[in-house]
């Protein structure tokens, strides 16, 4: 009886201090991980949460986690899974943690559970500086691609904090996910091997290299990747890659079915570090690849090349949803954690494995201009380029594939998506490995 | 006090075997209902909510991903089976009857049984280093000279997923046959040689039949083990092949929960109907 | 999958061990055993060519240890031996890969730097809590189908109304495909509105595959317990309680660890029935997996490596106790090896005396 009472009292105080607390925290600078100008409660209090946090191996690193608890001061503690597992701990066990890093591509899928709260556009200290891309335009530069599939603009928005729709960008200040990483994907190729530069989708299902291409093994991600290679070549148009028709299923898979008769694909891989296998190994020459598994590749040896295709690129941004159960110190606890996410130490850190955070413009303030040049600006590299854990990635001279920020982001022709008839697609999928 | 221990002592069976019914009871019947009734929830094409609808039991009935699965799960089935089978035979014959004293068995059993501390997931990745193009086994094949192309199907295959069955699966094959050739009468097959028969004789007609007890429990094992797997066909298949639980982890990790369902109950229909018809030829507890 | 154990445990519990300590059995047991037993009751140093070297040999056996298809079997053992090395080899050759050097071939130089990023990591996963959550899991998984499996051979042993069903049941455990289970539990879980995490809905399913095998195995060993020693037992006026603490553990002890080791090992290696119930934090397997989705480097042949030898630690250590035991025992019930000459089954082995050394 008495431990109940305490830990009501307990709850009283911290409610209160919480109240205060988010009142100060709007004006305090936390990524300076100073935390004057707080009340003591609040502080001291904030100090003792954990936040758990599950996202994939791409962001939930160690130097991530020792970097966000130094600046702060409270705790947290990562998970990882494959998107997938993500996905489906979201929709089935959202207690089990208090962030979720999923794709959006998936979030047609986790939001209508109503397992997850809106996050308060207006707490976020500097979501007026993000990139447009997540806002009313949907694209980062007024000249950029839109892209076809599913524009991240449209998955960004709710109606209310318990909403379980998707709205109109810009229309509401509630936002489904707080948008981290995004980025360009394309095709990944061994230049040694290959002999030549690579230029165009179509290289995809060039007979020449049967037997040593690799796709993801995601149906969704596979059929685009396809979709784009076929429209290359000529062979099938598109209304909209990232959502196609039974139609355009069925004869995305009649192509599918005689290059699997032709033994042309080497395999088809789940993960990063499978892709990363495939290459180095000289298992396959070309295939589809995410960025740091090429720089990884490069890292050991093996001069692997990230094709800029005329086509465009395949693209994808993955963000941090919050689950209903998470209310008071925590929850601001997490409001406090993406203040400092866009701060831009973040930023440098993911920047240097090669992806984008939704402030450049404050990832640029961590970064050395050289890095700065590199990485977003397309220049060539004026001294060797490091990753985070200090090996050389490129060496002076060297030019990011793809270029500049606006290069590969503006040029997004499709982005990784669900579409209306996945079951069709999964049942078409499942048909193509068994058959 | 004394009537409750006596009724104790006299029900103690029962007490003796409950904490193995509940947990059965709780983390197998209890999940297995669970997923029965999620095979009739509503599927919306984005997410499932509850319901009661027939139609994941009619997919799973009338698709034809369904027949071609089972084709293809059979057939691997079969083929590991009949390798496991030789190969395990063999080994047991030569643990029982090669083999004679017991701690040169323990020693080679031992050294059968060390590759399997390794983590299976590491394994698992560490076949691409071992098979792959430029792997040890093409090197190895090249260096001899036996070919001057690195043998391409040696992974990503239905080669490569069979052999990794047959590497994993056979000593549960060896188990179940040494336990019953280990019994076989000695003097039974003395008799026998006595009486003129030679070895082939003794094997076909004493050894053989005395192990199909073994037989019947390692085939249970092996079509168990092989019928659930998703892991080793999707890393060595290369993405390429299907099986039944291949679908039905594809619909599971898409969200498909009700056709997910639906397809694993199947399956596990299936498996029962299968183990139950072994157990018919074969008592297993007898065996034990 | 660390299904290996399970055999060795099977036969060397069910069929080795027990005849190796107790030297007694009353089934018709294999020659080899029972040589054995003799030679570990006679000194454990000497071959058992020595120790046994007046006892007859059965011709049969003899013979047959000569063929042709002697040799072929040693061959099929060998390559087959060879053949389960092959991934091993390649974890543990690659596990010192250069600090530049990626899962595959070719190696870019050698080094321990990839030990030491086990320990210390510094970019990819960390595995030190998922080790912690994987062992304690394990331990109490062991702890649980042990004292469960044992109390449900003790029930079979009596017998009750519906052991069939249960013993069906059991069987059906090991036969439901593991990702069913998982869904199954993980479903449920959610429906409950209940926190699933690898220590409770993880344990359970941990406890789906160990106690089948746990069961059998117990079943196993008190198939073969005489139980006209319980009967002496009892008719010295034992009571149930000492009969069970003085005469039933005793005897089925090495059984006891055999399924805790099992139990231990299947537990810890356990990805399939787990992959979808370990809540916020990860289990070793489901960690190594949740890497290999990202810049995962030979830290996880380091980790294998170290996961074989720490493995092949345990497993000498255990046979060291049960060889303690079996010493004792042996000295205990046999009266320092004083075998009576009739128990002898075959045992000089001359024939393969050489290729045993």
């Amino acid at each position: 009886m008495s431990e109940k009472k305490n830990g009501k009292g307990k709850m009283s105080v911290s409610r209160r201090s919480v109240l205060k607390g988010s009142a100060a925290a709007a004006g305090a600078a936390i990524g300076s991980g100073a935390l004057t100008g707080f009340p003591t409660i609040w502080a001291q209090n904030i100090k003792n949460v954990t936040l758990r946090s599950v996202g994939s191996g791409v962001t939930h690193i160690p130097p991530y986690k020792a970097m966000a608890e130094e600046d702060l001061g409270f705790k947290l503690e990562f998970t990882v899974l494959d998107f997938i597992a993500i996905r489906t701990r979201g929709i089935t066990q959202p207690r089990s943690f208090d962030m979720f890093e999923p794709t959006y591509n998936d979030f047609k899928k986790i939001w209508p559970t109503g397992n997850f709260q809106a996050v308060d556009s207006t707490r976020l200290k500097h979501w007026d500086e993000a990139i447009d891309l997540y806002k009313g335009p949907g694209k980062i530069w007024p000249d950029a691609r839109y892209g076809e599939g599913q524009n991240p603009s449209t998955v960004q928005y709710t109606s209310a904090k318990d909403g379980k729709d998707l709205v109109k960008a810009g229309t509401s200040k509630w936002l489904t996910s707080v948008p981290s990483q995004h980025n360009a994907d394309t095709l990944g190729y061994r230049p040694d091997l290959v002999g030549r530069k690579l230029d165009t989708w179509a290289e995809l299902i060039n007979p020449e290299w049967r037997n040593k291409v690799a796709l993801q093994i995601f149906p969704e991600i596979a059929m685009m990747d396809l979709a784009m290679a076929l429209e290359g070549a000529g062979k099938m148009t598109y209304v909209d890659k990232g959502n196609m028709t039974k139609a355009e299923i069925d004869k995305t898979f009649d192509f599918l079915f005689a290059l699997k008769e032709q033994n042309h694909f080497r395999a088809f891989w789940t993960g990063f570090m499978e892709s990363v296998n495939l290459m180095v190994s000289g298992e396959v020459v070309l295939q589809s690849m995410w960025s740091p598994a090429v720089t990884v590749a490069r890292s050991m040896g093996v001069p692997a090349v990230y094709a800029d295709l005329k086509e465009g690129y395949r693209s994808w941004t993955i963000g941090y949803m919050i689950p209903k159960h998470l209310s008071g110190i925590e929850l601001d606890a997490t409001y406090a954690f993406f203040d400092w996410l866009y701060e831009g130490r973040a930023g440098s850190l993911f920047a240097r494995q090669g992806y984008y955070m939704p402030t450049p413009n404050r990832t640029k303030d961590f970064l050395s201009a050289d890095e700065y040049g590199f990485w977003y600006e397309g220049k060539a590299a004026s001294g060797d380029i490091l990753d985070p854990g200090g090996n050389v990635l490129d060496r002076a001279g060297a030019v990011r594939d793809g270029g500049s920020y606006k290069n590969r982001m503006g040029n997004v022709a499709v982005w990784n998506s669900e579409f209306d008839e996945q079951t069709y697609l999964v049942d078409k999928w499942n048909k193509f490995q068994a058959g | 006090m004394q009537k409750l221990i006596t009724l104790f002592n006299r029900h103690s069976a029962y007490f003796q075997v409950t904490p193995l019914m509940l947990i059965l009871g709780a983390f197998l019947i209890v999940p297995l209902l669970v997923i029965f009734t999620y095979s009739f929830y509503e599927f919306t094409g984005y997410f499932t909510r509850p319901a009661f609808e027939l139609t994941a039991w009619i997919r799973a009935f009338t698709l034809d991903i369904t027949y071609l699965n089972y084709w293809a799960t059979i057939k691997i089935t079969a083929i590991t089976w009949a390798i496991t089978l030789v190969i395990g035979f063999t080994l047991a014959y030569f643990f029982v009857f090669d083999i004679l004293t017991l701690r040169f068995k323990i020693f080679l059993f031992l050294l059968t049984v060390v590759p399997f501390w390794t983590s299976g997931v590491v394994r698992m990745i560490a076949w691409l280093p071992f098979l792959g193009k430029e792997g040890i086994v093409n090197s190895a094949i090249m260096g001899l000279g036996l070919s001057d192309q690195p043998l391409e199907f040696l992974i990503f295959s239905e080669f490569a997923v069979i052999m990794s069955y047959v590497h994993m699966f056979t000593l549960f094959m060896v188990a179940p046959l040494f336990n019953v050739m280990a019994r076989i009468d000695r003097s039974l097959l003395e008799a026998a040689r006595d009486q003129g028969s030679n070895n082939w004789q003794i094997l076909t007609n004493i050894i053989i039949p005395l192990s199909r007890p073994g037989i019947i429990i390692g085939t249970i094992f092996v079509t168990a083990l092989v019928a659930s797997d998703f892991t080793a066909i999707r890393f060595l298949g290369g993405g390429k092949l299907g099986s039944v639980s291949m679908t039905i982890a594809n619909q599971y990790n898409s969200v498909q929960f009700p056709f997910s369902a639906a397809n694993g109950l199947l399956l596990l229909v299936v498996l029962l109907l299968f183990v139950g018809g072994m157990m018919r030829v074969v008592d297993i507890r007898k065996q034990l | 999958m660390s299904v290996g154990v399970l055999i060795i445990v099977i036969i060397i519990a069910v069929v080795g061990v027990y005849q190796w300590m107790t030297g007694t059995a009353s089934a018709p047991r294999p020659a080899a055993a029972t040589a054995a037993a003799t030679g570990a009751a006679t000194s454990s140093g000497a071959s058992d060519e020595e120790g046994t070297a007046s006892a007859p040999t059965p011709i049969a056996v003899r013979e047959m240890a000569r063929t042709k298809g002697y040799y072929i079997r040693w061959t099929v053992f060998v390559l087959f031996t060879a053949f389960l090395y092959g991934p091993l080899i390649v974890v543990m050759v690659l596990s010192f890969q250069g600090p530049d050097g990626g899962l595959t071939f070719p190696m870019q130089g050698t080094s321990i730097a990839w030990f030491r990023e086990v320990f210390n990591p510094t970019f990819v996963g960390d595995f030190r809590a998922p080790f912690g959550r994987s062992l304690i899991l394990a331990i109490v998984v062991m702890i649980i189908t042990s004292f469960v499996a044992f109390l449900a051979g003790l029930a079979y042993r009596r017998g009750f109304a519906g052991s069939g069903a249960v013993f069906y049941l059991t069987v059906a455990s090991l036969i439901v495909p593991s990702f069913l289970v998982s869904m199954g539990i993980g479903l449920g879980f959610t429906g409950l509105n209940m926190l699933a995490s690898w220590w409770s809905a993880g344990l359970g399913a941990h406890l789906t595959w160990t106690l089948p095998f746990g069961v059998l195995i117990m079943l196993a060993i008190f198939a073969r317990l005489d139980r006209s020693i319980e009967e002496a037992a009892r008719d010295q006026g034992a009571t149930p309680w000492q009969n069970l603490r003085h005469v039933v553990i005793p005897i089925v002890a090495p059984g006891l660890i055999a399924v805790a080791l099992f139990g231990f090992t299947l537990s810890y290696d356990e990805y399939a029935r787990t992959s979808l119930l370990t809540g916020q934090g990860n289990t070793m397997p489901v960690e190594m997996v949740a890497v290999t989705g990202t810049a995962a480097r030979p830290s996880l042949y380091a980790i294998g490596t170290l996961t074989t030898v720490f493995s092949l630690a345990i497993i000498f250590l255990t046979f060291g106790i049960l060889y303690a035991i079996s010493r004792r025992r042996a000295g205990g019930l046999m009266g320092g090896g004083a075998v009576p000459e009739g128990e002898i089954y075959g045992t000089k082995l001359t024939g393969s005396a050489g290729t045993d050394q």
